[in-house]
C-alpha cells in the first residue's frame, strides 16, 4: 500500500472517524475503536495507521503502539486471509480440544502463531471463548464454530481452500511473511509479560509455547532440564543434546 | 425447583428477541418508560438497595450500594456495562448479549437514570463480534424508538449509549483495568483508592456493572424488590444464570434460583455425567474458583454457602470434572491461561503465574522434582494478595486446592527424576 492509497482510505473512512470521535468526551479513547476500523480494511495495523491513529487521539506514536500491543486481536504485522483461533481453555479441552488442535497443526504443517507460506491461513490457539456449552470451539475470522469435531477441521480448511466457505476472507494489503512468530531464540527464553506485552501473532516475544513441550525444547537448545549436579538427568535427553540444527526453512505449507 | 419460571432467559429460543417489536410485544422497554416518567432515580436506586441485588460478574459486590457510593457534587457521572466476558467457562453474557440486547439496553438505561449518568458505555469482548454487530442492530433500533440519545420516552432526560469493542484482554473484565481500557490506554488495572465510584472513567464518578447485573434490574423493577428479595437466600437472593460446562451430557446456560444445591443443577438440569464414569471435582465460580469435590455437592448454590466452603460463586460458571480428568493437566491449562493474561503489571503476578505455568508443564512431561509440587504452593501464597487486582489471586485457589486433593497427581511428574537423582 502506497501512501497516496492510505490517503484515499482516509479520506473514504473519514465520516465514520467523526462519528466514533463524537462518542467519546476524551479523543483518546477512540483509540481502540479507530484500530479496529483501520484493521478491518488493511488487514493489520500499518506505521500510516498508527501514525494517523496516534494524530487523532493526540498520544503519540510509542504510546499508541504500546496500546495496541497489549491486545491479542490486533496485528501488526499482515497475517492470514483466514485466522484459525481455537480455544485452548479448560473447558474445551475437557471435551477434546487437543485433537482439533493436533489435526489443525498436521494439516497446515504451521504451529500456533504462525502463517502459511501462501499467506491464506493463520493458526492461534487461544483461551476461553465463552461458548463452553458447544464445546470444543472455534473462530474463523472471529465467527464462531461449535461442536469441533477433527473431521470438521478437514471439512473447514478444504472448503477455505475450494473458496466455498461461508466466511469472508479478511483484508489484506501486504503479503504475509511466512512465519509471523519472531526468531527462534526468542521463543527459547522464558520473558516477562511486563516487558514484552501479551504474546501475540505479532509479537514474538512471551511465552507461548503451546504444543511444543519443555522437552522438545530442551532438546532443541541442548540444555538439560533440571540442574542436578554433576549428573545427567535423563538418559533420553541426553540422547537429544546435539542442538538441532536451525529449521527456518521446513515450514512449507502442506495442507 | 420445579415451580421456578425463568425470568432472565424468558423467551430465548421461543421468540426473536433481538427485534424491538416481539421484544416490546412482550412487555420490553415498559419499566424504562415507567422509570424515566414516573420514578425519581433515587426510588430506583433504593429499590435496588432493598433487593439486595449481588454483582452477577464475580465479586459479588451489592449493586444498590455501590450506586449509594457516587458523591453528590456535580461532577458527570458514567455508567459502564462490563460485557467482557472472558473467565474460563462463563458463556452467559454473550448469550444475553445475542439473544437478548434489548433487555440489556433496557438495564442499561434505567440504570444510567437511577445513577443520573451523563452517558453509558458497554464495553464489548473483541472476540464477541456477532454479538456485537447483533448489539448494534439493537442499539440502532432502540435509538430510532427513542428509547436511547435525547429526551428519552417523552421526558427531559438525555443519555447516549455507547458500544466499545474491546481487542483481546482477559484483564479488561477487570473495572479499573476496562476503564484504561475505555479510555484508550493498556487494559492495565489502577491502584484502589481512588475506586471508580469517585474517580473512574475520566477521573469521574463512574459505576461499572456486569451485563446479568442490569439485566436484573429490569426484572426488579417490574416484579418489585420484594419478589426480588423472596428469591433464594436473604443474603443474596435473586434469579442466576449458571454456565454448566465440561464432562455433563447437556452442557448449557441454566437459571435458577440461587440457593438450589449443586448436585441439583448438575445431576437434574445439565443432565448428569457421561455413562460409566464417576464424579470427581467441579468449579463453582469460573476458572478463578477453587475446586469443589463429593462432600459439597449437597451444598446450595449462593454467594455465601459457597465461600463457607472454601470457594467462590464468581460468575457463576460451573465446570464438572470426572474421573477421566488429569487434575495435573487441568491445572496446567488454567495456569497458563492466567499466566497468559496476567497485564505484568505487578511482580508476583507477573512471574509467579509465569513460573507456576513453567512448573506444573515440567510435571506434565515427567520432567518435574518432588519439591515443585509443594513450591507450587508457596509461590500460590506469594501471589495472592500481592498485586493490585485480583488476577493475580485468581490464579491461586484452583491450583492449590487440587494440589491438596490430589497431591499424587502431581507427584507422578516427579518420579522419573526421583528415580535417577536416588
Amino acid at each position: 500500500m502506497t501512501s497516496s492509497d492510505f490517503e484515499t482510505l482516509k479520506t473514504e473512512l473519514e465520516p465514520q472517524i467523526d462519528a466514533i470521535l463524537a462518542q467519546y468526551p476524551q479523543e483518546r479513547s477512540a483509540l481502540l475503536p479507530l484500530v479496529h476500523l483501520f484493521q478491518e480494511r488493511l488487514g493489520f495495523v500499518t506505521p500510516e495507521a498508527v501514525e494517523y491513529i496516534s494524530e487523532v487521539c493526540d498520544v503519540t506514536r510509542a504510546q499508541c503502539q504500546s496500546t495496541i500491543s497489549f491486545y491479542t486481536l490486533f496485528y501488526r504485522r499482515p497475517i492470514g486471509k483466514y485466522n484459525l483461533q481455537v480455544c485452548r481453555n479448560l473447558s474445551c479441552s475437557l471435551r477434546g480440544a487437543r485433537q482439533i488442535m493436533e489435526r489443525f497443526r498436521e494439516r497446515l504443517g504451521i504451529d500456533h502463531l504462525e502463517t502459511t507460506a501462501d499467506g491464506l491461513f493463520t493458526y492461534e490457539e487461544v483461551e476461553c471463548l465463552a461458548a463452553c456449552d458447544r464445546a470444543p470451539c472455534m473462530q474463523v475470522n472471529l465467527n464462531f464454530v461449535y461442536d469441533m469435531t477433527p473431521e470438521m477441521v478437514d471439512e473447514i480448511l478444504d472448503s477455505i481452500i475450494a473458496g466455498t466457505y461461508p466466511v469472508a476472507p479478511l483484508a489484506q494489503s501486504e503479503q504475509p511473511e511466512r512465519k509471523v512468530r519472531g526468531p527462534e531464540w526468542s521463543r527459547a527464553s522464558r520473558k516477562s509479560a511486563g516487558a514484552v506485552g501479551v504474546p501475540n501473532a505479532n509479537n514474538g516475544g512471551g511465552i507461548d509455547q503451546t504444543g511444543r513441550t519443555i522437552a522438545e525444547r530442551f532438546r532443541k537448545f541442548g540444555i538439560m532440564p533440571i540442574s542436578s549436579p554433576g549428573r545427567m538427568a535423563d538418559p533420553e535427553l541426553v540422547e537429544g543434546m546435539v542442538p538441532a540444527p536451525h529449521d527456518d526453512t521446513v515450514m512449507e505449507h502442506n495442507y | 425447583m420445579a415451580s421456578y419460571e425463568p425470568v432472565l432467559t424468558k423467551g430465548i429460543g421461543e421468540a426473536d428477541l433481538t427485534d424491538i417489536g416481539v421484544y416490546r410485544s412482550r412487555g420490553g422497554y415498559e419499566q424504562l418508560r415507567r422509570a424515566v416518567r414516573e420514578m425519581e432515580p433515587d426510588a430506583i436506586v433504593g429499590m435496588v438497595m432493598k433487593s439486595n441485588l449481588r454483582g452477577r460478574g464475580g465479586a459479588g459486590f451489592p449493586t444498590g450500594r455501590k450506586w449509594s457510593f457516587l458523591p453528590k457534587d456535580g461532577r458527570p457521572r458514567y455508567l459502564v456495562c462490563n460485557c467482557d466476558e472472558a473467565e474460563p467457562g462463563t458463556f452467559k453474557d454473550r448469550m444475553l448479549l445475542e439473544q437478548t440486547p434489548h433487555q440489556i439496553i433496557e438495564g442499561i438505561m434505567i440504570s444510567a437514570y437511577a445513577i443520573k449518568a451523563a452517558r453509558a458505555f458497554i464495553y464489548i469482548r473483541g472476540e464477541m463480534r456477532q454479538g456485537y454487530e447483533i448489539f448494534m442492530r439493537a442499539l440502532e433500533q432502540a435509538r430510532a424508538a427513542n428509547l436511547v440519545g435525547e429526551k428519552i420516552c417523552g421526558s427531559d432526560w438525555s443519555c447516549e449509549l455507547v458500544a466499545h469493542r474491546g481487542a483481546g484482554a482477559y484483564i479488561c473484565g477487570e473495572e479499573t483495568g476496562l476503564l484504561n481500557s475505555l479510555e484508550g490506554k493498556r487494559g492495565e488495572p489502577r491502584l484502589k483508592p481512588p475506586f471508580p465510584a469517585n474517580s473512574g472513567l475520566y477521573n469521574m464518578p463512574t459505576v461499572v456493572n456486569n451485563v446479568e447485573t442490569l439485566v436484573c434490574v429490569v426484572h426488579i423493577m417490574q416484579r418489585g424488590e420484594e419478589w426480588f428479595a423472596s428469591i433464594g437466600p436473604v443474603k443474596s437472593p435473586g434469579p442466576k444464570i449458571v454456565s454448566i460446562s465440561g464432562h455433563v451430557r447437556k452442557p448449557g446456560n441454566y437459571e435458577v434460583p440461587l440457593g438450589t444445591p449443586i448436585r441439583e443443577l448438575v445431576y437434574e438440569l445439565a443432565g448428569g455425567l457421561f455413562e460409566g464414569r464417576t464424579f470427581k471435582a467441579l468449579q463453582p465460580g469460573g476458572g478463578s474458583s477453587a475446586c469443589l469435590f463429593e462432600e459439597h455437592l449437597d451444598l446450595p448454590y449462593d454467594f455465601d454457602s459457597i465461600a463457607a466452603a472454601g470457594s467462590m460463586l464468581g460468575s457463576g460458571a460451573m465446570v464438572v470434572m470426572d474421573d477421566t480428568t488429569d487434575m495435573l493437566d487441568a491445572a496446567w491449562v488454567l495456569q497458563r491461561f492466567y499466566a497468559h493474561e496476567s497485564c505484568g503489571q505487578c511482580t508476583p503476578c507477573r512471574e509467579g503465574t509465569h513460573w507456576s505455568e513453567a512448573m506444573l508443564e515440567r510435571l506434565l512431561h515427567g520432567h518435574g522434582r518432588e519439591v515443585d509440587v509443594s513450591l507450587l504452593g508457596t509461590v500460590g501464597d506469594k501471589i495472592a494478595g500481592h498485586s493490585l487486582c485480583a488476577l493475580g489471586d485468581a490464579s491461586v485457589p484452583f491450583l492449590q486446592s487440587v494440589v491438596k486433593r490430589f497431591p499424587e497427581e502431581f507427584l507422578r511428574g516427579a518420579e522419573r527424576v526421583a528415580a535417577i537423582q536416588v
